[in-house]
């Protein structure tokens, strides 16, 4: 750690390369690169159904039984993911994991520091235990009390915090967040999110935020990927991505925030639907709803482009193609 | 525990009573060699079918004792077993009274019971053809009659919840494989299994290794029914985001099975633990009855019923005799209450 910091060289800590995922019949991901440095926030944006959560499930193979890894690698630190078997070293111990409705993803039989100590891996006594989960539940925002709470006892936002608590537990590296704000209101959610922008100082971690917001992915992230349809169709820095978007579905999105409209104007939507993965049209995914299109867009999937130092995937701006 | 115990008064008082009835069984059941007036094997032949004998307060002259005492009986005609009081002489009940040697917990020697007579018969709940007492014996009894439950029950639920834990959590062959071994199981009807599992094994064992056949036999039987509901319920509770959850933890496999899965089955399974208890009471009656169990002179609450069956002169002369048979339906009926209460109080939403 005072290596990096000395030297100020960033240090790779998650390296997704090729990954495709799905089985015989459909193909969830395609194609998904992204890299991760340590201490850097990124944000995955999309619409429901285009394989974010599949994304982060992936990176900690926690895939539905029917899907598998067709092909790709992932590396995290010097472990090669996609070939490594002992996966249990590194979920929770290296990388933990909050979700979406925090309700759910709680035992209700257990007490909150009853679930937290379970997760802690390293062999200590009861009380160093304790000690140690209290001082998390101080760090996160929580009082002691809810050490002996059950999860019905909390409010949503204590709840999330008490994820937050869980993963954190074993000073892991690398967070992966799916959509941890969506269940909650919008003041509870803001809390969360700084919470989390200050977890990466103290515990020197790097994120992985899913979210369908793309105004909340500008205002928490370094780096946003923006996914359509199992592709990454634009990835960038979250300034530039959310001030200068060059996707039409990035632009389309950006557009459908309701703070871009005046007070009586009607909110523009994104025509259609997400295609479902079963009969996904051959060409660019997004073909059917964009209003660029061009004749190769139903025939081709673009390749990666690197315009203005992001990474697109339109033949807007130029004619790779996806092998 | 003692939380568990204060919520079970505030909800469900039944329930709160029954558990200390059951306790207090089991603590008759504990201390049989120190409670009991009388070994369970000494006969008194001179004393057949005796009715239960009165302590009394007041003797004939309405006079007050402060002593509790009981007046002699007398067997006057052997061929009915007719009975006589001999109101002029009592007998003085006494506490902490000295008696024959016998060992206690099978480890010492002791002289000492906690209540008597130094002259006469207290027969409290009177006596059978042998002329024991049916007091000492229900107390004996107790020993075997409420051990089985509980051993048998954690047999076969450890069984049911190791098989229908792996089962219901990892599916696919394993699934296929094991629940074909239940069905199997399933297939014979209890009792006929019960006593196919008996025949097996020859029939002069001592009595302890007839006990331990018992309990065997009867988890065996349990098990199988119970691993299938387990499996249901795992393979929807495995579905659960808590249970991804603690996956993304990197929790090991057993653990998620055992601390995530099975505890969210408990909302069932308390219940159907403590209502299955009954069940092996009755089990081991049952094989007692048929003279398969239990073998005189060591009593169980089933073989002492036993003698009752098919002896019409003994229901309409010696009710007594089916003293046996309250205790199992207080103990019967306190279990159920006991698990309905629980599984209220258990539920962490509840509190």
């Amino acid at each position: 750690m005072f290596l990096t910091q000395k030297t100020g060289k960033m240090e790779k800590i998650l390296t997704v390369r090729n990954i495709f995922v799905g089985n015989k019949e459909v193909k969830i991901l395609r194609n998904i690169n992204f890299e991760i440095k340590k201490r850097e926030i990124l944000s995955i944006v999309g619409e429901s159904g285009c394989g974010k959560s599949m994304t982060l499930r992936t990176i900690i193979k926690l895939l539905p039984k029917n899907l598998k890894i067709l092909k790709g690698e992932i590396y995290f630190e010097d472990i090669k993911i996609t070939e490594y078997n002992e996966i249990g070293k590194i979920r929770g111990k290296k990388i933990g994991m909050i979700f979406q409705e925090p309700s759910s993803y709680l035992n209700p039989l257990f007490t909150i520091g009853n679930q937290i100590e379970e997760a802690i891996k390293n062999n200590i006594k009861k009380i160093e235990k304790k000690e140690k989960i209290m001082k998390i539940l101080q760090e996160i925002g929580l009082s002691p009390d809810v050490y002996y709470s059950y999860p019905h006892q909390l409010s949503g936002g204590m709840q999330q915090r008490a994820m937050i608590a869980m993963a954190l537990i074993n000073n892991p590296d690398l967070l992966l967040a799916d959509e941890p704000t969506t269940a909650l209101d919008v003041t509870t959610a803001f809390g969360i999110i700084k919470l989390l922008k200050n977890l990466v100082s103290i515990y020197n971690l790097s994120i992985i935020f899913v979210t369908h917001d793309i105004s909340l992915a500008k205002y928490i992230s370094d780096k946003i990927i923006v996914m359509y349809a199992g592709i990454i169709v634009e990835k960038g820095d979250a300034y530039s991505i959310y001030n200068n978007p060059l996707h039409p579905y990035t632009q389309k999105l950006i557009n459908c925030l309701p703070e871009k409209y005046n007070k009586r104007e009607k909110i523009k939507t994104i025509e259609g639907e997400v295609p479902s993965f079963k009969n996904l049209p051959s060409g660019c995914p997004f073909s059917p709803r964009c209003e660029y299109k061009m004749k190769i867009c139903e025939e081709k999937i673009p390749g990666e482009i690197n315009v203005e130092n992001r990474t697109v995937r339109c033949f807007k701006y130029g004619n790779t193609v996806e092998s | 525990m003692k939380n568990i115990l204060k919520r079970l008064k505030k909800t469900n008082c039944l329930s709160y009573y029954s558990f200390w009835i059951i306790i207090f069984l089991y603590f008759l059941a504990l201390f049989a060699d120190f409670i009991a007036p009388y070994p369970y094997n000494q006969q008194f032949r001179e004393y057949p079918l005796c009715p239960p004998v009165k302590i009394h307060f007041f003797d004939q002259n309405k006079k007050f004792h402060l002593k509790p005492f009981i007046y002699e009986i007398k067997l006057v005609n052997p061929a009915l077993n007719q009975y006589e009081i001999v109101k002029d002489k009592i007998y003085p009940v006494y506490f902490f009274v000295k008696g024959e040697k016998r060992k206690i917990f099978g480890l010492f020697n002791s002289t000492i019971y906690l209540f008597g007579t130094k002259e006469g018969k207290i027969f409290l709940f009177g006596t059978d053809m042998h002329g024991r007492d049916i007091f000492s014996r229900i107390l004996y009894g107790a020993r075997i009659s409420l051990s089985i439950g509980i051993i048998g029950v954690s047999i076969s639920f450890f069984l049911g919840f190791l098989i229908g834990g792996i089962s219901g959590y990892f599916g696919g062959k394993i699934d296929n494989i094991l629940m074909r071994i239940v069905e199997v199981f399933m297939m014979f009807p209890a009792f006929y299994l019960m006593l196919s599992l008996r025949a097996i094994f020859p029939l002069n064992l001592s009595s302890f290794q007839i006990y331990l056949l018992i309990v065997v036999i009867l988890s065996l039987i349990g098990w199988a029914g119970l691993a299938r509901i387990i499996r249901g319920m795992v393979l929807s509770i495995k579905e659960e985001e808590y249970v991804l959850a603690a996956r993304a933890l990197g929790i090991p496999t057993f653990k998620i099975i055992f601390r995530h899965i099975i505890p969210n089955t408990f909302s069932y399974s308390i219940t159907a633990i403590t209502l299955s208890i009954p069940g092996y009471i009755l089990g081991e009656s049952t094989l007692s009855l048929l003279g398969l169990g239990i073998q005189e002179p060591y009593p169980s609450w089933g073989n002492m019923l036993s003698v009752c069956i098919g002896n019409l002169r003994i229901l309409t002369e010696a009710p007594w005799m089916l003293i046996p048979g309250f205790f199992i339906f207080l103990t019967i009926i306190c279990f159920n209450f006991l698990g309905d209460g629980l599984r209220d109080v258990l539920d962490p939403k509840n509190w």
